[in-house]
């Protein structure tokens, strides 16, 4: 396809929701996905790109998020609902790699005190990290609901071994209008990363869990 | 006379090339021919096998001809050299130690060759080939079959990847480096590799592997053979790409020269290579970019391997490398740490006994440090080893050279963790930007101007200079706090969106709208995805350029909409509700409403550039951009950007030295030439004629001799007739006029 317009992304987002609320319903919510195919693209000179993006609305608001924190942050935690994880609770973990694995792939993302967050590498080791999950501070003075939000919201663009990437940018039940939003920003911030812009991108496809995929460009 | 008789009829009955060539044209009346060499060469064989070391030279070369013979025409007889290549391994492989040297080279070429007319397969060949070597002892076979083996590899992938055989084969490596960790043989494992990942034939994780398992080998030559790959290899694969590239081919030049010349069929041949060859070159640009990641990034698992490494060879008490080797394998390290932000703490204690100015190769180990430092470092890690460097390096005793050194070290570590460096440290090096010594001077300024850039609050507030005072005070910057990632945006979006702002009221205004009347946009997309390929001074293409602020109905309001002319009076009132809201919405709007067209990037960088260009106006004019933004994290710091200009102080380098320096930095730059001499060589490069003027010059001397002294000796009327032909030459336009006669 030669070129991308606002009205196609809209028809697409439009039939890809009434595919997933109409046509073939699921019981669960469907997380839409933005998929992108680079080209023209030599990976040894143009090197790697990664890059973080916070979206207007929260992609995915079932993400498992734990608080590693001090008892202020602890009780903050227990008062919004949000599992949380003490210093003796990591001490406990022993360094164990296997432990340390399992509490990385339970949750989605991680937030530690300021006070706490330079002992999380001597506490955890590497593991955290390894799973690309390295902790976000949050201070005493910081709406905890707030900074939850905020790491939900964000996403992140990162070329791996492949040329081609995926990220989420919605569910299913979100407004029409939202998603398109936060589609556009995903798009558009994309192709400012890439060195060649829209020369680069080979193709765009949305697609729900479940659904055909949509190519947008 | 008897003698000689027979003698000829040997050698007609011997002759093998003759019944080749007349195999290879009709090999069906020839059979019986062959059957009876055939026969010959089992016999030859059988004797040779039951006792090779007590062969006659005779038998030998015969044994050697009929080889040669029968592999070149193996292929018009399958049916009766079916053994046959099954049996040349065999004796290759059982007596390789005790051939005669120029059978064993005849036996491999003769296998290569077989293989070459698909009677063995590549794999049956690779797998007789490997282990002879890697377990023989002469060099020379060593050498054939190291070349054999890669242009077998190289033919073997050269149409598609072949991916059965290139697994088959990395196996057998990976096992060889593997199987036996404290043996040398892993190093042609490590040469076939190279080779290969160099020509971009291996480019898979599997190679890579391989290289892995051999720089965590036990034997010093394997895992610096490793090591050297991890840092340089893909280096060499660039290098190497670029030669290809650069030989380039101009057809027209070559069409042009073969109408020129006398026409031969070699030249018409050297043509039509070339133009084959551009061709190929067409149809391989068009071919899907091939994937070629570096060597460290296709690592499986970077922190085990990073972990490995660094206890087995550098913490290890029992390892004997030397210290040269042993950077080597620091400086891997360190680099895979920064590169996929690996936690290895142990390594920055390790760091601690090396940093002192007496250590020797220390910059390398202070590069290393910084290579090794990331933002997910915890500071107090990092913090005591900055405070040695200064300690150690930096101070007002030392010299010059070694400040330098040291504040560079720093400036590249707090590059990467800016919480690396407490505040009164800081203040206290920012001092040494009064320096008389130009290096200390510009290391302390480098740091200077980083920390205006990253961490302005903890300078003194004289040295934070304009830029970074004014937005501290207006809270716009934030230190950042440990672990966190900056959260990116579309750097210049709000730059562009007042800009197409105004672009629009100045349209409009033109156009003697409203200033913020609404527009359909549709076809200034269209304009703007045609001028695909923007330039920088496409500014009159994209003026005309819409935000769209509209709904998702609106879309089709504006749609039908005529151009240019007011909008209806519902439509306007709607529009005037809308501009309210404009002014408050932030930019952000733009990028979640819009899509990004090409003219749109092309602008947002220009205006980038331009704010950036603002910024730094009023100030030094002449501010380049700081090193270390446009340095990538994938590239390695090396340890002369620690140095820095310490490598050009005058008491270090010889003249010769510094001229080299110098030149280093300007690689493009060729003799230097007059513009005439580089005008006639580029013109002799082209294979362009010469005039007459320049051949007359360039004509050996001696062949002018001869003219000069007969002029000389021309009678006066020899002269008259001479001179009257050149005025009537002239007046016929020349030697090759038609005026007249």
């Amino acid at each position: 396809m030669s070129k991308i317009t606002v009205a196609g992304v809209r028809q697409n987002v439009e039939n890809l929701l009434n595919y997933s609320h109409n046509e073939k319903k699921r019981n669960f919510t469907e997380t839409v996905e933005l998929q992108i195919g680079l080209k023209n693209y030599d990976p040894q000179r143009d090197k790697r790109f990664s890059g973080t993006i916070k979206l207007p609305s929260v992609p995915r608001p079932n993400m498992a998020i734990c608080i590693l924190g001090d008892q202020h942050d602890l009780d903050r935690a227990k008062h919004h609902n949000i599992d949380a994880m003490s210093v003796d609770d990591l001490k406990k973990l022993n360094k164990n790699k296997k432990l340390i694995k399992k509490l990385a792939r339970k949750y989605d993302a991680f937030l530690a005190s300021e006070g706490l967050i330079k002992q999380i590498p001597r506490l955890l080791g590497p593991g955290l990290s390894k799973a690309g999950k390295f902790p976000t501070p949050v201070s005493h003075a910081e709406d905890m609901a707030a900074k939850v939000t905020d790491v939900k919201s964000t996403i992140k663009f990162q070329l791996k071994k492949v040329l081609c990437l995926g990220v989420a940018i919605g569910h299913v039940e979100m407004e029409k209008e939202a998603l398109v939003a936060n589609l556009m920003l995903a798009i558009n911030y994309l192709v400012s990363l890439l060195k060649k812009g829209w020369q680069n991108v080979g193709s765009l496809v949305i697609k729900a869990s479940m659904s055909p995929p949509h190519r947008v460009y | 006379m008897v003698k000689r008789k027979l003698g000829a009829l040997e050698k007609v009955e011997a002759d093998l090339p003759n019944l080749q060539h007349k195999i290879r044209r009709d090999p069906k009346s020839y059979i019986e021919d062959f059957r009876a060499q055939h026969y010959q060469y089992e016999s030859h064989r059988e004797i040779y096998m039951a006792a090779p070391s007590s062969a006659t030279d005779t038998g030998l070369i015969s044994l050697r001809d009929l080889i040669d013979f029968i592999s070149h025409v193996a292929d018009c007889y399958p049916g009766i050299c079916k053994d046959f290549p099954q049996q040349l391994i065999d004796m290759l492989m059982q007596h390789h130690l005790v051939l005669e040297t120029e059978l064993r080279e005849k036996l491999v070429g003769s296998l290569v060759l077989l293989k070459k007319k698909d009677l063995l397969d590549s794999a049956t060949l690779l797998h007789t080939l490997f282990p002879i070597l890697i377990s023989t002892p002469s060099k020379t076979l060593r050498a054939l079959l190291f070349q054999k083996i890669l242009s077998e590899l190289r033919t073997a992938n050269s149409k598609t990847t072949n991916h059965k055989l290139n697994r088959t084969m990395q196996t057998v490596l990976f096992n060889l480096v593997t199987s036996d960790r404290t043996s040398a043989k892993g190093l042609w494992a490590i040469k076939i590799t190279r080779e290969l990942w160099k020509r971009q034939i291996w480019t898979e994780a599997k190679a890579v592997e391989v290289m892995k398992e051999a720089a965590l080998s036990q034997n010093e030559k394997v895992i610096i053979g490793g090591v050297r790959f991890f840092l340089g290899g893909d280096k060499e694969r660039e290098e190497l790409e670029d030669e290809d590239s650069e030989e380039e081919v101009n057809v027209g030049q070559v069409k042009h020269q073969l109408t020129i010349n006398k026409k031969t069929r070699k030249k018409a041949r050297t043509a039509e290579k070339a133009i084959k060859a551009v061709r190929n070159k067409e149809r391989k640009k068009g071919n899907p970019s091939p994937l070629n990641f570096s060597a460290l990034h296709l690592l499986h698992d970077p922190q085990g391997f990073a972990e490995n490494m660094f206890f087995k060879h550098l913490q290890n008490g029992k390892s004997n490398l030397k210290l040269e080797q042993k950077l080597q394998v620091l400086q891997l390290v360190s680099r895979l740490v920064g590169l996929h932000k690996l936690h290895i703490m142990p390594l920055y204690s390790y760091f601690q006994k090396f940093l002192t100015p007496r250590q020797p190769s220390v910059t390398s180990f202070l590069a290393s440090l910084a290579q090794a430092s990331h933002d997910l470092v915890p500071p107090d890690v990092l913090e005591p080893l900055v405070q040695k460097i200064a300690n150690e390096f930096v101070s007002e005793a030392s010299a010059g050279e070694v400040a330098t050194a040291g504040l560079n070290a720093i400036r590249e570590i707090c590059v990467r963790q800016p919480l690396a460096i407490e505040e009164t440290l800081l203040q206290d090096l920012v001092m040494y930007k009064k320096s008389k010594d130009k290096g200390v001077m510009m290391a302390s300024k480098g740091l200077l101007s980083l920390y205006r850039d990253v961490g302005a609050q903890m300078l003194k507030k004289r040295d934070r200079g304009k830029e970074a005072a004014m937005s501290l005070r207006a809270g716009e910057r934030q230190e950042r706090r440990y672990g966190e990632q900056a959260v990116g945006e579309i750097e210049g979006l709000e730059l562009l969106a007042k800009w197409k702002d105004e672009e629009r009221r100045k349209k409009n205004i033109e156009n003697g709208l409203p200033s913020d009347a609404e527009d359909n946009e549709e076809e200034n997309d269209e304009a703007d995805w045609a001028a695909w390929n923007v330039e920088d001074d496409e500014d009159s293409d994209v003026d005309g350029e819409w935000i769209n602020v509209e709904d998702d109905a609106d879309i089709v309001l504006s749609d039908s909409e005529d151009e240019g002319k007011p909008a209806s009076k519902k439509a306007k009132q709607e529009e005037e509700d809308k501009k309210e809201a404009d002014k408050e919405i932030d930019f952000m709007k733009l990028a979640t409403t819009r899509i990004l067209t090409p003219a749109d990037l092309a602008k947002l960088t220009e205006l980038r550039a331009q704010a950036a260009a603002n910024a730094t106006l009023p100030g030094n004019k002449g501010r380049v951009a700081a090193p270390w933004t446009s340095r990538h994290t994938d590239d390695p710091l090396t340890a002369g950007e620690i140095e820095g200009l310490a490598a050009l102080s005058a008491a270090k380098a010889t003249r010769e030295e510094r001229i080299a320096h110098a030149r280093e930095g300007k690689t493009d730059r060729s003799e230097h030439m007059s513009k005439e001499a580089r005008r006639k060589e580029r013109k002799e490069e082209q294979g362009k004629s010469t005039t007459n003027k320049e051949k007359a010059r360039k004509k050996n001397f001696l062949m002018t001799l001869g003219k000069a002294r007969s002029k000389n000796k021309r009678s006066l009327v020899e002269t008259r007739a001479v001179l009257r032909a050149h005025v009537d030459r002239g007046k016929r336009g020349g030697r090759r006029g038609n005026v007249g006669q």
